[in-house]
């Protein structure tokens, strides 16, 4: 872990990304494996979608309680599950 | 003759999942004869978990059958897990198939998880270290099950159900790096092995919907980040309404039953 080296201002570093893309599948309060994670600047943002929105809350909370000196944002959307309004037809 | 084809996978259902796809599959004896999982059921397949999914996927008004994904092994109870989906009245295939009577004809799946691998010209081989030969082992066997299951069934129409991809066409929007871990080429090959009208996998989240097999076979990823929407439905068959066909690169034809 590289806690240490990510306070204030310094650029998250490539471990940091490591340690939080597998935190997003080995934690087992996450368990996603279909997050990405992107460095924009100075901030990490988590993009991916979900199957609900208290999994989206939970991803944030468990990856800025691991990492509190990291700056994330989160855009992760949950999946629409309504019927679908068209068929494929396979000839 | 024409069978009506419902598939999703990737559901990963838990508590917090449980009803929101009840609504729309209650719609389904509409527009389909099957509804097919494509894996990954739950988040870390445990019995509690699968009890969700056989609350959401059980007492359907058409069959349902299911492959397991990586997730659904991830703590180890995936006997307790396929005796609570098969007690739901769920078919949980693995390296075996079924064979339904639906009023366009016998629709005949197989399934398998299947496995990672990679694909031709870039993928792991049975060489070296006993890890290496043991993750290659677990592919090829995976595929030589599906293919045998596949040539097995005496049916009118051939489905291949699987987690992992036969075909790198339908990851296309995951890394290339991550291409081993999410199918390998013996599914294709397997797949391709049998007369098989349409292979449907799911795993890929960020993967593409359509591709074809080597041998011409139509693949679908039916992920449910994929997809975005409950289920897809594929009507397959040689006398379709020509009406509702879709054309070449459309994404659709609107639905016939509303």
């Amino acid at each position: 872990m590289t806690n240490d080296q990510a306070g204030g201002a310094a650029p998250p570093d490539e471990y940091v990304e490591a340690e939080i893309q597998r935190l997003l599948t080995e934690d087992p309060a996450v368990a996603e494996q279909g997050i990405t994670v992107i460095r924009r600047e100075d901030a990490l943002v988590l993009y991916g979608e979900v199957e609900s929105p208290h999994r989206r809350e939970e991803i944030l909370r468990r990856v800025s309680e691991r990492f509190p000196d990291v700056s994330i944002t989160s855009d992760i959307g949950v999946i629409r599950a309504q019927a679908p309004t068209e068929i494929e037809q396979l000839p | 003759m024409v069978i009506r084809i419902a598939a999703v996978g990737d559901v990963h259902l838990d508590e917090d999942v449980v009803g929101r796809f009840r609504p729309a599959l209650e719609e389904l004896p509409e527009c389909a004869d099957v509804l097919l999982l494509a894996g990954d059921l739950t988040r870390h397949g445990t019995e509690a978990e699968a009890r969700c999914v056989a609350q959401e996927f059980g007492g359907l008004a058409v069959p349902v059958v299911t492959v397991l994904g990586n997730h659904d092994h991830q703590c180890d109870q995936v006997p307790q897990v396929v005796k609570v989906l098969e007690d739901a009245g769920i078919t949980v295939l693995e390296g075996d198939g079924v064979v339904l009577d639906c009023a366009g004809g016998r629709l005949g799946i197989a399934g398998v998880k299947g496995f990672g691998g990679g694909f031709a010209g870039r993928c792991a081989s049975d060489f070296g270290e006993p890890e290496m030969k043991a993750f290659v082992r677990t592919t090829n066997e995976s595929a030589d099950r599906l293919g045998a299951a596949l040539r097995s069934l005496d049916c009118d129409m051939l489905v291949a159900l699987t987690h992992y991809s036969p075909v790198p066409d339908t990851l296309v929007g995951e890394p290339l790096e991550i291409y081993p871990f999410l199918g390998s080429y013996q599914l294709g090959q397997a797949i391709d092995s049998a007369p098989t009208a349409l292979a449907v996998h799911g795993h890929a989240h960020a993967g593409t919907e359509r591709g074809t097999t080597p041998g011409g076979v139509r693949v679908r990823n039916v992920a449910h980040p994929v997809i975005k929407q409950a289920y897809s439905v594929f009507h397959v068959g040689d006398q379709l309404d020509t009406d509702q066909v879709s054309p070449i690169g459309g994404s659709g034809s609107q639905r016939s039953w509303s």
